[in-house]
């Protein structure tokens, strides 16, 4: 068998800590204009980053070839997904923030895969410097490291499907422009447009600069850090409702915003899964509004705001909380546990299943069931009037099957360190769907605090958090038998 | 769906009535013996469901032909509700419950062999009530159909058609082309010698006759009803490893057993890698909770290897007897034995749950997805014993695992919908759905589910009947384009 051109996946690995240390500059200069004494740590943790970004892409990445094929794509994906995160920790070591490197990790881990759960007990008593790493950390995890890795290296050009197909598995994704680089960089474009119209929007609303940046680059990534203790709840109304429609966007099929901003309606139409997601959104929060309003005794709008908001949050598994009404009804919980399971469309910032798959499923069931009466019929599964091939239904079951062992797998060691059944099963859907703190998980009695777990459970969950933004495949690839195999 | 089909139907009923009728007149027995004065009450049922069952096979008796698919499917499940409905006259008029919801939970609960009781205080109820808990288990651990088919096996009905909708598909997944007639009369050899082999092996350990019978009765059929309150706890160890062994038996295949008893060797090859994993499975969970429960429970080796192994092997077969308060052991082994509970057995055994078959072709699948990504032109087909499974069989088990899971979903909301708390209704749905019988919480261990309410029952008897039947073909009935003509 071929050796393994290590030499490339260190330079990629080498050139994205490069790019991050170049992030730092922003939270640095935070940092100067509130003073909030965390320069020194920072720049001192930045130039860290550089040393092992230097270390990676030009001592041992040097003379790298860029030939690329499955193998390395599997290997540079989990290579960057675990190198980067790390890295990401040095900043909250650095500045004192956490004490554990467990804890920094976690943080991290959870910011670049868009989790959301947070180890920060008081979010407010940090430096605001940080706070702003940490939102950053999940607006450039939100459309996924590889892609940043695409974006970044143009030279890539012949590899570059292979890492995309390596860590987007098997949604068959249909490219916004032959040219795969340039289809990535209008996927840039796209997600910071939102982004910075979302800042604007946050602002004009009468938030502080920080606070709307930190809850923008939150939102659009689905990722769902917050900046206090209690959630969302300091927040005025019209601020959360512009939070309920950009968390639903950012739900949607990225490459299908495009379309939208570029005013290609009829491919915006002809999407059965944002119909789909757009259908389940408003029914989940129709029944959470009757709900929550008969539960607690009370038709207001106040309900049905909050009804979205929290729907919103679950749907595109961004995570945001806010003081919702007094008494939590039953159905809203199994609501909210369905969604977290489905979560968005194929192709968004969101986590979990993904709506797309469920409906070859869907179909599939239907067409098998139909079968065991009548035996002899022949179908084909059709998504947006095109035939879904065999091969690709066996895969989502594949994948399926994975993600219920992991949750699974998750659980039974969560209980090892002391969760109860029903808790540790809650814990593992949120975080593998990369959802991160959920009402739910508050109403069924577990805790939202994930800063006194025990270790074991730490990283039993940020290995959840990574198979969920992996899609599992990309992760399980580089530790099974046959990967190393010589054949 | 003609006219003359659903008579047909009837007559079946009708003819499987008159058998029930028949092993309820045994319970006379013990009511005789014991003398507990539930001669007239037991009497009375048995005439009546013999009534029933020779009334409407004379009536019916010139249909015999049921053609239709679908007529297989709906006949399947219709046995089960009515043998289940007459199964509740014993309770109800002996006054050992007086609330239907109760006897109706009780009565599927032995049919399914599912072992979930709402009696607290089982050695209170009179023998005969106990030796029909144990009948019911006994004969729906073999399932009704099988047994029908050994019994009449020139009916014309569309046999395989029946056959296949108890046991969906799985159990010809490794190639074995026996006739289903041929089947059925093994796995009817094999079940009445190993609860004969088990009941002297127990009566030469000094155990009294009428427990032996009762517990053997349960035992082999991976039921898990008792006649003592505290279920297997106060045997000797003794009897609790035989028990454990009934147990294991239970969950292996009956072709298989048939095929090593009369020593043909090799045969036996198709069902290897099935063996292999169950076997293997088995002492890697038992060596855990061994484990487990020295180590984080602090009992002595030679405790926690019968109660561990006991418990265990009743978990993977699906069995539920209980050995000890397994819910107040460490939290991850009585997850264990959940998840064991949701494997279950071999394919074309008694027990529950999805089946070690399924889940090894499940694994193996996504072990051939993993190879492909890694070399897109690889042809990479999942294998059984060294020979490639179908795209076709494969994508069956997934459908099935698919609406496993799905009805545990569902059967977990269901039950705390009903106010159930939610441990507890993970428990009981596992408890249901599997046939294992006792859940976490008060519904587990030595516990029972009288405290649950009427429509919690009512849901964990629907789930008995999913988890028996494997789903689907209690789903399918539930689809209009069944309906349609």
């Amino acid at each position: 068998m071929r050796k393994l051109n290590y030499r490339l996946v260190a330079r990629l690995a080498g050139l994205l800590t490069l790019t991050m240390a170049g992030g730092m500059v922003l939270p640095v200069a935070v940092s100067f204009y509130y003073g909030d004494g965390a320069q020194y740590a920072l720049i001192f943790a930045a130039l860290l980053m550089t040393a092992v970004g230097l270390f990676l892409r030009n001592l041992v990445g040097r003379h790298a070839t860029y030939d690329l094929r499955e193998r390395e794509s599997f290997w540079i994906t989990s290579v960057v997904w675990i190198t980067v995160p790390l890295c990401g920790a040095l900043p909250y070591l650095m500045t004192g923030t956490l004490g554990s490197f467990t804890d920094a990790a976690f943080e991290s881990v959870s910011g670049f895969t868009t989790t959301g759960s947070s180890v920060i007990v008081h979010p407010e008593a940090i430096p605001q410097s940080v706070l702003m790493w940490r939102s950053m950390t999940q607006w450039i995890g939100g459309l996924g490291l590889i892609l940043l890795v695409v974006a970044l290296l143009r030279r890539l050009s012949g590899g570059s499907l292979k890492l995309y197909a390596a860590e987007f598995s098997g949604t068959q994704q249909k490219k916004l422009h032959p040219h795969i680089a340039k289809s990535v960089m209008r996927m840039w474009f796209i997600y910071s447009l939102i982004t910075v119209v979302l800042i604007t929007l946050l602002a004009l609303a009468g938030n502080g600069w920080l606070d709307s940046v930190c809850l923008a680059l939150s939102t659009v990534s689905t990722g769902g850090f917050m900046t206090a203790q209690y959630g969302l709840a300091g927040y005025s109304e019209l601020t959360l409702n512009i939070l309920t429609v950009f968390m639903f966007l950012s739900g949607v099929n990225v490459a299908l915003l495009y379309n939208l901003f570029t005013l290609k309606w009829r491919r915006f139409k002809l999407n059965h899964e944002f119909v789909l997601y757009a259908v389940i959104f408003l029914l989940a929060a129709l029944s959470c509004y009757v709900a929550f309003s008969i539960a607690n005794g009370d038709f207001t709008i106040k309900n049905l705001e909050f009804s979205l908001f929290h729907i919103a949050s679950t749907v595109s598994t961004c995570g945001f909380y806010t003081e919702g009404p007094v008494v939590w009804p039953f159905w809203a919980s199994v609501v909210t546990f369905v969604l977290i399971l489905s979560g968005a469309c194929a192709g968004s910032t969101g986590g979990g299943i993904k709506l797309r798959r469920l409906m070859v499923l869907f179909l599939y069931m239907r067409n098998y069931m139909t079968r065991m009466v009548h035996p002899h019929v022949v179908f084909t599964i059709k998504i947006d009037h095109k035939v879904v091939p065999g091969d690709y239904v066996n895969k989502i079951f594949g994948f399926l099957f994975l993600y219920i062992c992991f949750i699974i797998g998750g659980a039974f060691l969560l209980t090892m360190s002391g969760s109860s059944i029903a808790d540790a099963f809650c814990l593992a859907s949120a975080n593998i769907s990369n959802l991160g703190p959920s009402p739910l998980i508050n109403s069924l009695g577990a805790n939202l605090e994930y800063a006194s777990l025990p270790l074991l459970s730490k990283w039993t969950l940020m290995g959840l958090m990574l198979a969920g933004r992996l899609e599992i495949f990309a992760l399980l690839a580089i530790v099974s038998p046959a990967y190393w195999r010589r054949k | 769906m003609k006219n003359s089909e659903w008579k047909a139907v009837l007559r079946f009923i009708g003819t499987l009535l008159m058998a029930e009728g028949g092993l309820m007149a045994l319970c006379c027995i013990p009511a005789v013996h014991f003398a507990d004065g539930t001669l007239p009450q037991v009497g009375l049922c048995s005439a009546v469901t013999l009534a029933v069952g020779s009334l409407l096979r004379y009536r019916y008796r010139r249909f015999r032909d049921i053609r239709d698919k679908r007529m297989s499917y709906l006949l399947v499940v219709l046995l089960w509700i009515v043998l289940s409905f007459f199964a509740t006259l014993p309770f109800l008029v002996t006054g050992a419950t007086h609330s239907f919801s109760f006897a109706w939970f009780e009565a599927m609960s032995g049919f399914s062999t599912c072992g979930a009781t709402i009696f607290p205080d089982v050695a209170a109820l009179p023998s005969s009530i106990l030796l029909w808990r144990s009948m019911m288990q006994w004969f729906g651990g073999f399932g009704i159909v099988l047994l029908v088919l050994a019994l009449t096996p020139k009916l014309g009905i569309n046999k395989y058609a029946l056959y296949t909708a108890e046991a969906s598909g799985a159990d010809n997944a490794g190639g074995a082309t026996v006739r289903t007639v041929v089947t059925v009369r093994r796995t009817l050899t094999v079940y009445l010698s190993l609860t004969l082999f088990f009941i002297l092996l127990l009566l030469a350990t000094g155990m009294e006759a009428w427990d032996a019978v009762n517990l053997t009765f349960t035992n082999i059929s991976s039921g898990g009803f008792s006649i003592n309150s505290d279920s297997i706890a106060t045997l000797t160890a003794l009897q609790q490893y035989i028990l454990a062994g009934a147990m294991f038996f239970s969950g292996v295949n009956f072709t298989l057993l048939y095929l090593l008893f009369t020593l043909r060797w090799r045969r036996i090859g198709y069902k290897l890698d099935e063996l292999r994993s169950y076997l293997l499975l088995c002492l890697a969970a038992i060596a855990f909770v061994v484990v487990a429960l020295h180590t984080r429970s602090g009992l002595p080796w030679g405790d926690a290897l019968r109660l561990g192994t006991v418990q265990t092997v009743s978990a993977m077969t699906t069995t539920g007897s209980v050995v000890a308060d397994y819910t107040l052991w460490p939290v991850p082994v009585t997850f264990l034995l959940m998840m064991l509970a949701l494997c279950g057995g071999m394919a074309g055994s008694t027990s529950g749950g999805l089946k070690t078959m399924r889940v090894l072709i499940l694994f193996r699948n996504a072990r051939a997805i993993l190879h492909n990504r890694l070399h897109p032109n690889i042809v990479n087909p999942v294998r059984l014993n060294g020979r490639p499974v179908s795209g076709h069989i494969t994508n069956n088990v997934m459908v099935i695992f698919l609406v496993f899971g799905g009805s545990l979903m569902l059967g977990v909301m269901g039950l705390m919908l009903c106010g159930v708390s939610p441990t507890e209704a993970i428990g009981a749905s596992v408890g249901c759905l599997t046939g294992y019988g006792p859940g976490l919480g008060a519904s587990g261990g030595f516990g029972c589910y009288a405290h649950f309410s009427s429509p919690a029952l009512w849901f964990g008897t629907f789930l008995m009947l999913m988890g028996r039947l494997e789903c689907m073909t209690l789903i399918i009935l539930l689809l209009p384009r069944f309906w349609r003509k």
